[in-house]
């Protein structure tokens, strides 16, 4: 698909660490302004019109490049993509002055139902060129790069006729798009679905990773593996993310952590464990 | 963008999925359990067995993400309401209202819209209907006050005091006035230190009712006193014209307390000025639909 963006994906260095921003950080954050090299937005969170989310906002913008991460685009929806939320990500991007912007390979909403829950789809190369299309649509929309995360997930769709990761990396080629790559979705699916996660990493183009995503997960008792983001990241993705280092390396890394969320500080020493890792 | 529309296939099979997502939860066991056994079974056939789990447990997940997420979100937004009603009761008020009002945007914001209202039926019955409905009023004022956008507050000249009669004041998106009957308020700040899920003991209800504004600043959200006549005032002020609502304040006092009126009315609307509560004329664009339909739970 025509017109690669320009290369400020690249705008951040490509040895970043960066933490999803969360409102429990920002009495720390604001009162100890600690080394970050950048923070990641929940868009939704900044969409609408109330004012404390975009004053604080304006102050972590003001001292650490900020990028934009959503869930709400129901790329992969049924219904059309919806323009207005476009607009309202564009402005917002513009207003941070994002150097890119990513959300997800999903749908998440069907019959007018928001389900708030990022879902996925057949992967069928039947899907591969409308999935690209309207990529590549926002992309253009927002004048930035955009990326696309691979989800973590639970169910596989019998009317799957090739892997995940075929059908992802088709999608980020054909659209001519990036791949926000979450090494703990990689590693909850393998572990679900019985495949391998080093063949996954073999088959992504790190040149087009916009950034690499870390989060802790949680073991059900029947062993199914949850993208909970409430624990530190398991050894096993560590393990993960060292051999996509040495295969792909530099990205950006970049940590979530959504729930029972400790001090920044401990947050941020999570964080940390990336140098070692990679060293 | 081209107007290529996704294959029919998908948008039924999304409803399929869609659907066992949104399957209520089974409550009869204690617990909140995902009905399995209540899966159609079209559905289970897209989705194939795991080597740990089959089809419906793994679809389980996913319905029990559904419905957890969503009463997080009202449980946020209605911390008060929640603990007064305990978590297991206010989880089956909000599976109710959640089924009768599905998600319907993009935005978490507005999951919680008309949960007031729908609560004022589904309370209908309870012992503590008229304490639960104010606190679920105090949360819902509460979040609308913090989600309010920035309006710039009115600063009356010199040359409009001959006209104040005739306006009519906004309050500020930022700023609400209410009444409670019961010492919620003060509950409602001590919740942080009240951790858990079970019900807690609904307290005396007050001798006099007490009016306070919520304001929102810096810091966060103020609660700001009001003697009683403010407070009615300020309500009138939102409802009449400034000469409306002064006269209908005079009617409603004993005699004895109208000789004092006019100074005091002239304290609070200094108070009220002073303090930012008045937009200055109408609220920007899109304010005073979206706060009223906050309050209200009605889309304009």
């Amino acid at each position: 698909m025509p017109e690669t963006p320009s290369e400020s994906a690249t705008a951040l260095p490509r040895d970043a660490l960066g933490l999803g921003l969360r409102p429990p950080y920002y009495p720390y954050l604001f009162e100890h302004w600690p080394e970050v090299g950048y923070f990641e937005i929940l868009s939704e969170n900044f969409l609408g019109p109330a004012a404390p989310p975009r004053e604080r906002l304006a102050r972590v913008s003001a001292r650490y490049p900020v990028v934009l991460h959503g869930v709400g685009l129901n790329l992969l929806g049924h219904a059309p993509l919806d323009e207005a939320y476009l607009d309202a990500l564009c402005r917002l991007a513009d207003r941070v002055g994002a150097s890119f912007v990513s959300d997800h390979l999903c749908w998440t909403r069907a019959q007018g139902v928001s389900h708030h829950d990022l879902l996925p789809v057949p992967y069928v190369p039947e899907l591969i060129e409308l999935a690209a299309e309207r990529a590549h649509h926002v992309q253009r929309r927002l004048g930035r790069p955009f990326g696309l995360e691979n989800l973590s997930s639970y169910v596989s769709l019998a009317r799957s006729t090739m892997s995940e990761w075929e059908f992802y990396t088709a999608v980020i080629r054909e659209a001519g798009c990036w791949s926000m790559l979450d090494l703990n979705n990689i590693y909850v699916s393998s572990q679900n679905h019985g495949f391998d996660p080093d063949e996954y990493l073999r088959a992504i183009d790190f040149a087009r990773v916009l950034q690499v995503h870390l989060a802790g997960h949680t073991r059900e008792p029947d062993g199914t593996l949850v993208d909970t983001h409430d624990h530190p990241v398991a050894e096993a993705v560590w393990a993960l993310y060292a051999r996509a280092w040495k295969l792909g390396g530099p990205f950006p890394t970049l940590l979530e952590w959504d729930e029972r969320i400790p001090p920044m500080p401990v947050v941020l020493a999570e964080l940390e464990k990336a140098r070692a890792v990679r060293a | 963008m081209s107007a290529r529309e996704m294959p029919t296939w998908l948008a039924e099979l999304q409803a399929q999925l869609g659907a066992v997502l949104r399957e209520p939860l089974d409550r009869s066991s204690g617990t909140l359990r995902a009905a399995t056994e209540r899966y159609p079974d079209d559905a289970v056939r897209e989705v194939v067995d795991a080597s740990n789990a089959d089809a419906r447990a793994r679809l389980a997940v996913y319905n029990r993400q559904y419905w957890f997420r969503l009463f997080g979100v009202l449980q946020t937004v209605f911390p008060l309401t929640a603990r007064l009603l305990g978590h297991w009761d206010f989880n089956d008020h909000a599976a109710q209202f959640l089924r009768a009002e599905a998600p319907r945007t993009w935005s978490l914001d507005d999951v919680p819209r008309g949960f007031e209202r729908f609560l004022e039926r589904s309370l209908a019955a309870h012992p503590a209907r008229e304490a639960l409905l104010e606190a679920a009023h105090i949360d819902a004022l509460w979040r609308a006050v913090f989600l309010a956008p920035d309006c710039a507050p009115l600063r009356p000249r010199a040359e409009d005091a001959a006209r104040l009669p005739e306006l009519r004041l906004a309050l500020a998106p930022s700023v609400a006035v209410l009444v409670e009957r019961w010492p919620l308020l003060e509950l409602k700040g001590r919740l942080g230190e009240l951790r858990g899920e079970s019900a807690l003991a609904l307290p005396a209800r007050l001798a006099t009712p007490r009016w306070y504004a919520l304001v929102r600043e810096d810091a966060g959200i103020r609660r700001l006193p009001l003697e009683p006549r403010e407070g009615e005032l300020l309500t009138l002020l939102q409802q009449h014209t400034v000469g409306e609502a002064l006269a209908q304040l005079e009617a409603r006092v004993p005699p004895d307390e109208r000789v004092s009126l006019p100074a005091s009315t002239q304290r609070w609307l200094a108070r009220s000025v002073t303090a930012g509560f008045w937009a200055d004329a109408d609220p920007p664009e899109g304010a005073a639909r979206q706060r009223a339909e906050r309050l209200t739970g009605r889309r304009s």
